[in-house]
């Protein structure tokens, strides 16, 4: 699981739901989630909660990415490539820390991507989880 | 309203603790004494059930004392309308599974009550049957019944359910909730099975060397943080294996195995027999009516 850490920064509540904005090093995640500051105590702006999203949900992508629907992308560089026969691991230095990415081993290779490319990272809003 | 108040010295294997428990439960709960053996878990319970004197104490149950002993008040068991389920079922071997309910009537108590009791266990074909030529399960679903019979208001379960099997386990509790339900009894459970405490609890009491330390729902005990996942389960690792450059881990829940896809970080503090939630978000699984 990618963690991250960061302070709420934007709440907005519809009905069970709620859109949760969290600024990591200034970089803005956001997720959507069922809960609302009223059944979730941590929901308060300002408070410092963990992103979490699985590495399978991290999408790659190289080149300009500016006609996708994902909201939360961050560029990075990749440090370490560990290919497999299905599956490659793939982690980045990132401002936000590193982040790894698990996607098929086809995606890698038709990409081009290796050490030191440069990516953008994206996850759906509703890949993310909040914890305490 | 159910408030204990009761104190002890203990000698258990470890040597003398001193007991000191304060509870107060609300009637309908259902909860759980959890910790570790020698922690005073069963002696709260055969306290409250008269088997056992505090050296000081009270316990009342709604406006009925059972004890003062400031008062010198000290009803017997038979007095307390407490219904009590141990690990070892304690069946009367010479008798049938509906002897064995009938035993506990009390005079003059209408039979009713042992049909239906039969009933919501299940045990109306086997109801002539001795204990003997039962399963463990089932045989455990007899004691059950047999402590409802005389229409408790509390049911007391000290580990009933750790000899049992898993699948075993889990029929067993759906029939402690549904005989929970079902009397409106306030039901105070020991268990050490978390995925059980879980699944059954209300609230959950973390009994230490005598004293109860942490109270909450289970979940926010048993989990370490709240978290914005709302498709949740607490299961027991079975297995963990490698595949490609990731893990394979496989949680039994309930008695369905599911499998989980995890970092080499994620199992780094893994191994067989965990117990571990499962997490995901609400918007991921998919639904689909059976027919």
């Amino acid at each position: 699981m990618n963690t991250l850490q960061g302070q709420i920064s934007n709440i907005e509540v519809n009905g069970s739901l709620a859109l949760i904005t969290t600024k990591v090093n200034g970089i803005p995640f956001t997720a959507i989630v069922i809960e609302t500051p009223e059944t979730a105590s941590y929901l308060k702006l300002g408070n410092t909660i963990k992103v979490l999203f699985k590495e399978t949900e991290v999408i790659i992508a190289t080149g300009d990415v500016s006609g996708i629907s994902l909201q939360n992308r961050i560029t990075g560089t990749i440090i370490q490539l560990e290919k497999g026969t299905l599956l490659s691991k793939i982690t980045l230095g990132t401002t936000v820390g590193n982040i790894t990415s698990v996607i098929t081993t086809n995606a890698v290779e038709q990409l081009g991507i290796e050490t030191n490319t440069s990516v953008t990272a994206m996850i759906k809003t509703n890949e993310i989880l909040l914890s305490q | 309203m159910i408030q204990l108040s009761l104190h002890k010295q203990l000698h258990t294997a470890k040597g003398t603790i001193s007991l000191d428990i304060e509870l107060a439960l609300e009637p309908g709960q259902f909860v759980t004494l959890y910790g570790e053996s020698g922690a005073g878990k069963t002696s709260t319970l055969r306290m409250l059930a008269g088997l056992l004197s505090p050296d000081h104490g009270k316990i009342k149950v709604n406006e009925n004392v059972w004890l003062d002993t400031d008062a010198k008040i000290n009803r017997k068991p038979q007095k307390r309308k407490i219904g009590f389920v141990f690990q070892d079922y304690a069946l009367f071997p010479n008798m049938t599974v509906r002897e064995n309910l009938e035993y506990a009537l009390t005079k003059n108590q209408d039979t009713d009550i042992i049909d239906e009791l039969i009933a919501i266990v299940a045990l109306g074909e086997l109801q002539y049957q001795k204990p003997d030529r039962l399963s463990g399960g089932q045989q455990q679903r007899v004691a059950l019944a047999r402590a409802l019979v005389q229409r408790p208001e509390i049911l007391l379960l000290d580990e009933p359910l750790s000899a049992l099997d898993t699948k075993m386990r889990i029929a067993l509790q759906d029939y402690i909730l549904k005989l929970h339900k079902q009397y409106n009894l306030t039901t105070i459970l020991v268990s050490h099975n978390i995925g059980e405490i879980l699944k059954l609890s209300d609230t959950v009491y973390i009994l230490e060397n005598g004293s109860i330390t942490k109270s909450g729902t289970p979940t926010a005990i048993f989990t370490s943080h709240q978290m914005s996942a709302k498709f949740r389960f607490t299961g027991e690792v079975i297995a963990i294996q490698p595949e490609d450059v990731v893990y394979m881990v496989t949680v039994l829940i309930g008695t369905n195995v599911v499998k989980i896809i995890a970092q080499e970080s994620e199992i780094q503090d893994l191994t067989i027999g965990d117990t571990v939630v499962v997490a995901s978000k609400a918007f991921n699984p998919v639904i689909q009516k059976v027919l």
